[in-house]
């Protein structure tokens, strides 16, 4: 009798266990706003502009530094100071410099740097991933599908389009003196070092 | 007692045979392919297989036919057959999702080449083409070459795919500030190059003043020349590919399409079925997902390239 009571109380017991630990109870507006639930790449762009970008002038490369580089050993420059989240032969370039205004068209501006390199001041075309990916510190993996990652891109472009770039076109001229900091791409199999055309995220004119 | 004894040298027979059965036979790949009804595609599935073959695995290519209910069908006769891993192509971004998890449940690793599942747990590693940034790079030269104005169609892929939107973005991203540029349709054609054949018939009745089109793949490209051929207007439109198929790189050379975004298939069916190979060793720390980057291609440098990859 004792035996089958210690039985039955020890099926009791893990029934109860097991229904507990099965069954969970959420509100369903709380199921459908998790599933709702949207990357906000606008926000992202702004605190990544905001907190790496902007903080990080005092510790990348110059452009002139890093043509001489480039010049010397295009390799090491590449796997020193080149990111990119693609495997391939893509790669992009924190840098910062200053320079004299030589030219100014519809979509750049032209300066000579101290080191007599003629570097374009992307004003137009202002797209694709330079500024996401120079930095090298997004991880592809920490999302879920590739269109959040690229509205990252998207996003940070167009703040630079609409809040960097205006202000800056709208006073430069021939012959003032500017710095700037950004990022540039280059293909390692078609390196082209006479046409470098950086994606500034900070426009200043002296 | 005896009968436990029996059971016993049962179980020890029967485990030795089936160690023997695995010693015996090499592991097995399956790639599972979208569709072969695309050259770019044949290449993917031949490069991988080609690639397992090499490292010492039997293979045997599964055509999907852009149909998901037969990609299940592919999935379940991989798992029944013992085939050790799968090198997969997606034929939908969401509907794919249950048959890599199937295959997962069942201890079958699966790979992604170019095309993604929409889930960061399901594959043990996606390979990818990097389609939005191949395709900002064309934006930018389909704004230049149009000289920011005229009208222009887009012709898109499989509309379930990843990559037919993450190449639509792309491409819009840049040319949607030009408001001189005019998208007068925007149609799927499911990457296919007869269908867009029959789209781009359709679109020139309605719009005969276009002079550009942007094809989510080559394929398209190719099936919308023939139809701007047919209708007299090749010589006054502009057409805009993606992949870097073979037909593709000549039309190019011969001014027939403006340009496409070169991708690398070979590095992306070699790289998944090397690392199905190192899972069978035992490595499990692989990338979730990796993007191959793909490079815009046009008169200017296109004797730098060759279909499918560049020239070494």
């Amino acid at each position: 009798m004792g035996k089958k009571l210690l039985k039955c109380a020890i099926i009791v017991v893990v029934s109860i266990f097991v229904v507990y630990n099965s069954i969970y109870f959420k509100k369903l507006d709380e199921v459908k706003a998790s599933a709702n639930k949207e990357f906000n790449a606008t926000a992202y762009a702004r605190n990544y502009l905001d907190k790496k970008l902007i903080p990080s002038i005092g510790t990348i490369p110059s452009t002139d530094s890093l043509l001489s580089i480039l010049k010397q050993n295009a390799p090491n420059a590449f796997k020193t100071y080149s990111h990119a989240m693609d495997i391939g032969n893509i790669g992009y370039f924190m840098s910062k410099g200053q320079g004299v205004v030589t030219s100014i068209d519809e979509s750049d501006v032209s300066i000579l740097t101290p080191d007599k390199q003629n570097i374009k001041i992307a004003t137009e075309y202002i797209f694709g991933n330079a500024l996401r990916d120079a930095p090298g510190i997004i991880n592809i993996n920490d999302f879920t599908n590739t269109g959040d990652l690229n509205s990252i891109s998207s996003e940070l472009d167009k703040i630079v389009r609409n809040e960097v770039v205006p202000p800056f076109k709208a006073k430069v001229k021939k012959g003032d003196k500017i710095e700037f900091a950004g990022a540039f791409e280059l293909n390692k199999e078609h390196l082209n070092l006479d046409n470098i055309e950086v994606i500034p995220f900070y426009l200043k004119i002296q | 007692m005896k009968h436990i004894k029996v059971l016993l040298l049962l179980l020890l027979a029967f485990t030795a045979c089936k160690n023997h059965d695995n010693a015996s036979h090499p592991k097995k790949m399956a790639v599972i392919v979208s569709t072969l009804n695309n050259p770019w595609f044949v290449f993917l599935a031949q490069t991988a297989a080609a690639r397992a073959q090499k490292l010492g695995y039997e293979t045997k290519i599964f055509d999907s036919q852009n149909n998901t209910a037969l990609e299940t069908d592919h999935f379940e006769n991989a798992i029944a057959s013992g085939y050790s891993a799968i090198l997969f192509n997606p034929t939908d971004a969401n509907g794919s999702v249950v048959n890599v998890l199937k295959a997962k449940k069942a201890g079958v690793p699966v790979f992604c080449m170019d095309r993604e599942v929409n889930s960061a747990n399901a594959a043990t590693s996606q390979i990818l083409s990097d389609s939005y940034s191949g395709c900002v790079a064309l934006g930018k030269y389909f704004v230049q070459t149009m000289h920011k104005k005229g009208n222009y169609v887009e012709i898109l892929g499989i509309v379930a795919d990843n990559n037919t939107w993450n190449r639509s973005k792309g491409f819009h991203s840049l040319v949607d500030y030009y408001p001189g540029l005019k998208m007068v349709a925007q149609q799927s054609a499911d990457f296919d190059r007869n269908k867009a054949m029959e789209v781009m018939e359709s679109i020139l009745q309605a719009h005969p003043d276009i002079t550009g089109v942007f094809c989510g793949n080559d394929a398209m490209a190719m099936g919308a020349y023939q139809a701007l051929v047919a209708s007299g207007k090749a010589g006054n439109v502009k057409v805009f590919g993606f992949d870097g198929a073979a037909d593709a790189i000549q039309a190019i050379k011969e001014n027939k399409v403006t340009a496409t975004a070169m991708q690398f298939p070979k590095v992306m069916a070699e790289t998944a079925a090397n690392y199905a190979d190192e899972y069978f060793k035992g490595k499990r720390d692989f990338p979730k997902k990796i993007q191959v980057a793909a490079e815009m291609v046009n008169a200017n440098d296109i004797d730098d390239y060759i279909a499918y990859g560049k020239k070494n």
